[in-house]
């Protein structure tokens, strides 16, 4: 056997909850083994909060502190900082949330944490929308979605929050999309994450089969088309918000298979397919001329350190 | 841990504050699972595509790991000169090359030719197998089909004698293929890498009819194979096939290639559309003549390898198609007047290739120094009259080669007519093992069902374009000033360049996407293998989804 592309060590194991195909867990077992044993997480409500296994079990080996839904980053500040009053510097915070405890019910938490710069790490494991309590909608919903309080008649007419602008916008020292159908990739930016000090954001493309009306073993090329669609760019932003870098090594697929694959996006016609494919490439457009532009600020760094 | 779901009997057993204090292991989560994944290798359509069979992605693959001995090893379970074979094979393989349908076809050949060539550097892979049965077998004919009877004959453990009517080893590839495309020495390093294998015993100009009988082999051994292929070639049959300047061409190339000064002339024409007529062709004009090929069908007829065609034509073979010879006189200067029948296609023969018919009263005239026929050859079956014939061949009762007298077998072009090096080579090593259940009075094998994959069942998702790496070769013109080898082999790095284009189509080749992506971390990463645990699998069959290569295959539960 050649020696494996990722760490071998598992800090999830077996037997938890989440459904066939849940890009969650493979999240979370990914993010793990990038950050490794010295690691505590703090999970709001969400998927994960199930995921894990009922009181007194649970399916992570570090610790893990269910928190309220609206405060995942305070939580997790006061974890860092009650860490470090007994003189632990070492163990990384994590904060672990949906994208509903993350666009929505959690953002004012979040924006405070982020704004004082504590140090942790904010991850947003978004499959879209509130999938744990039935799949309704969230602020990440993409346009065009059926959810079920988005039904077919009144499918979602607003787009997705862009929440990386907001997060650059607080001039935090690392940002990042991740996807699991990129592991190496994914397992890179967390093990990146862990070396720097302040607030780190990273968000996480997690398909949901059940809440999207996919065959769960599409789940995983679904988060590779999002990302060679375009739809979910692959990215980083450093520098403070200044510095971003768009990853564009891939070969492009249409926007339109990957909606075409998916049961929530069934109903679009053909011009409203054609409409999200408009604003995926504007999206595109907008991100490479702001990568262009943070390339001719004065002071930083032309090149990235590592990739 | 872990096996038993933890229940409190009252408050009092529970923790001072809600924390967990045991892991999931308990919740069995294969029961959710409708649908069960199982490793399921397959076969890759390049060793189905192989006449002999080769496990073409398994030496590959061992070639990326840098085990190039198990490499040379598999290759030599099914052809023992992949030195030969990797340069003059008219490889199907890379026609079926699942590569083919995304890129370019992986350079197989190339790979296969770059291994047999590092046993000749590395003589301690070659083992020599003693002789531990008591059977002996003869074998007639030292070409590919008979080499490859005495190799495997040899490696199952009989003594071998080599009947061969030549003074040297080889065959047709000593004597009609020329030595830009196999070198001597190359050819000599290969039958010795076989003669090491083994004990063969080796009888030089000795054929069968003139020097012994076939009865004389089945008394002195327990088994003949047969495998002198076809050696004389076909004539014309037209008026002035006789006369000076008409030749064979497979005497032709059996002089230059043992060595003879031959002059021909200026002006060449070479009848006929095969590899011979082609290798003709080639020779002569490095000997300084111009050359003519004329063919009665059409280039996309033409029986020839496709990058034979190429070459000859990039030397400077003119091609004239659709035309054959109706009388050969003497013209003047003491040169050959040629009179050729204009041709057409008409409707397909039973080879489904379209049959040329005469075109009524048109007819041209060539004035040449040299016509060379290569119209194909035919088989020479003296002293073998005892044996079933057909059309001219041995009849072989099955695909294994025996005759219908008892002990003797037969393979190879004298059993199916012009055919190739790697038929040949397959045709041998069939006999031997049929020599063997023979010996020890066992039943044939049934057929294998093959399940191949195909260019569908690929995640191409995991493939990047990259451009097939050509073998280095010396110029056109540096060719044909000399006989020196034109394709001059991989080196390290561009070996290993082309390995890794390979895809490895059905078979595992421990990529770990199954193991990464299992959502249930139901897959376990063994020694040499991947493990499902069917106690937490789930069934969502990710695992299958992202597995580049269609290794895992997947069944209904209960059924």
């Amino acid at each position: 056997m050649k020696p494996a592309r990722i760490p071998e060590e598992e800090y999830m194991t077996s037997g938890h909850v989440a459904c066939q195909g849940c890009g969650a867990t493979q999240a979370m077992r990914f993010a793990l083994k990038a950050l490794g044993p010295k690691t505590a997480l703090v999970i709001p409500a969400c998927c994960w909060s199930v995921i894990d296994g009922p009181f007194p079990h649970s399916s992570l080996r570090v610790p893990l502190f269910h928190t309220a839904f609206e405060a995942a980053a305070s939580t997790a500040s006061g974890l860092k900082a009650g860490l470090e009053m007994r003189g632990d510097t070492e163990t990384t915070v994590m904060a672990w949330a949906g994208d509903g405890g993350t666009f929505d019910i959690g953002i004012q938490s979040l924006s405070g944490a982020a704004e004082r710069n504590e140090d942790i790490i904010y991850t947003c494991y978004d499959n879209e929308a509130y999938m744990n309590t039935g799949i309704q909608r969230s602020s990440s919903t993409p346009v065009g979605a059926w959810t079920t309080t988005t039904p077919v008649a009144h499918y979602k007419k607003r787009p997705k929050k862009k929440i990386i602008d907001i997060m650059a916008a607080h001039s935090i020292p690392y940002i990042a999309t991740a996807s699991v159908a990129f592991p190496e990739d994914f397992i890179r930016k967390f093990k990146k994450a862990k070396e720097i000090k302040g607030t780190r954001f990273i968000h996480v493309f997690a398909p949901c089969p059940t809440g999207w009306k996919l065959p769960p073993e599409l789940s995983v090329a679904m988060a590779r088309q999002a990302v060679t669609s375009k739809v979910f760019p692959l990215l980083e932003v450093t520098e403070h918000g200044k510095r971003w870098k768009v990853w564009k090594d891939f070969e492009p697929t249409p926007v339109r298979d990957y909606i075409k694959a998916q049961g929530r996006f069934r109903h679009l016609k053909d011009e409203e397919i054609k409409a999200i494919e408009e604003e995926v490439e504007n999206n595109w457009q907008l991100l490479l001329a702001r990568e262009q532009m943070s390339m001719n600020l004065p002071g930083l760094n032309k090149e990235d350190d590592d990739s | 841990m872990g096996d038993k779901k933890i229940e409190f009997g009252s408050y009092k057993e529970m923790p001072m504050c809600a924390m967990s204090v045991d892991d999931m292991l308990w919740n069995h989560t294969g029961s959710w699972r409708n649908v069960r994944p199982y490793y399921d290798p397959k076969t890759s359509p390049c060793r189905t595509g192989c006449p002999a069979g080769e496990d073409i992605q398994r030496y590959i693959f061992l070639v990326t790991e840098k085990h190039y001995k198990e490499g040379w090893e598999t290759i030599m379970r099914s052809n023992p000169m992949p030195s030969v074979t990797g340069r003059v094979c008219f490889h199907p393989c890379m026609d079926k090359c699942t590569r083919g349908d995304y890129d370019q076809a992986v350079n197989i050949p190339a790979i296969e030719r770059a291994l047999g060539d590092m046993a000749f550097e590395n003589y301690d892979w070659i083992v020599k197998t003693k002789a531990s049965k008591k059977q002996k077998v003869a074998v007639v004919g030292g070409g590919p089909a008979g080499l490859s009877c005495a190799y495997y004959a040899a490696k199952l453990g009989y003594a071998v004698t080599i009947f061969e009517k030549e003074k040297a080893l080889g065959g047709v590839l000593r004597w009609g293929i020329p030595e830009y495309r196999l070198p001597n020495d190359v050819l000599d390093k290969a039958v010795k890498v076989i003669l090491d294998s083994g004990e063969i015993d080796v009888k030089t100009e000795q054929a069968i009819g003139r020097d012994f009988s076939l009865e004389d082999l089945k008394k002195k051994y327990d088994a003949v194979f047969i495998g002198i292929g076809l050696s004389r070639s076909r004539s014309l049959g037209i008026d002035g096939e006789n006369m000076e300047g008409v030749e064979a061409g497979l005497e032709f190339l059996k002089s230059i290639n043992s060595g003879k000064k031959v002059s021909q002339g200026k002006e060449v024409v070479v009848i006929g559309g095969g590899n011979t007529a082609m290798d003709v062709a080639r020779t002569a004009r490095r000997i300084g003549s111009n050359v003519t090929v004329v063919y009665r069908r059409t280039m996309n007829e033409m029986p020839a390898i496709r990058d034979e065609i190429e070459e000859a034509e990039r030397e400077g073979v003119r091609f004239r198609f659709l035309a054959t010879p109706a009388s050969i006189a003497r013209g003047k200067g003491g040169k050959l007047s040629v009179v050729f029948q204009e041709m057409q296609l008409g409707e397909p023969d039973e080879s489904g290739r379209r049959r040329p018919v005469p075109v009524e009263g048109k007819t041209f005239t060539m004035d040449v120094d040299k016509l060379f026929t290569a119209i194909g050859e035919e088989a020479v079956l003296d002293g073998l009259d005892s044996v079933e014939q057909e059309w001219s061949l041995i009849k072989a009762a099955s695909r294994f080669g025996d005759t219908n007298i008892d002990g003797v077998f037969a393979g190879g072009d004298v059993v199916t007519g012009a055919a190739s090096v790697v038929e040949a080579v397959a045709a041998g090593r069939a006999a031997a093992e049929k020599i063997d259940r023979y010996f020890d009075g066992k039943e044939d094998p049934a057929p294998e069902e093959v399940r191949t994959v195909g260019f569908k069942d690929m995640n191409t998702a995991y493939f990047t374009h990259a451009k097939r790496n050509e073998v280095p070769r010396i110029s056109p013109e540096e060719a044909l000033s000399s006989f020196d080898e034109i394709y001059r082999g991989f080196d390290m790095a561009l070996l290993h360049r082309e390995a890794d284009r390979c895809f490895s189509c059905g078979v595992c080749n421990y990529c770990d996407n199954c193991w990464i992506f299992c959502p249930d971390v139901a897959i376990s990463r063994g020694e040499n293998e991947y493990e499902i645990n069917y106690d937490y699998c789930k069934g969502c069959l990710v695992c299958v989804t992202e597995c580049p290569r269609s290794v895992i295959s997947t069944r209904e539960e209960g059924k």
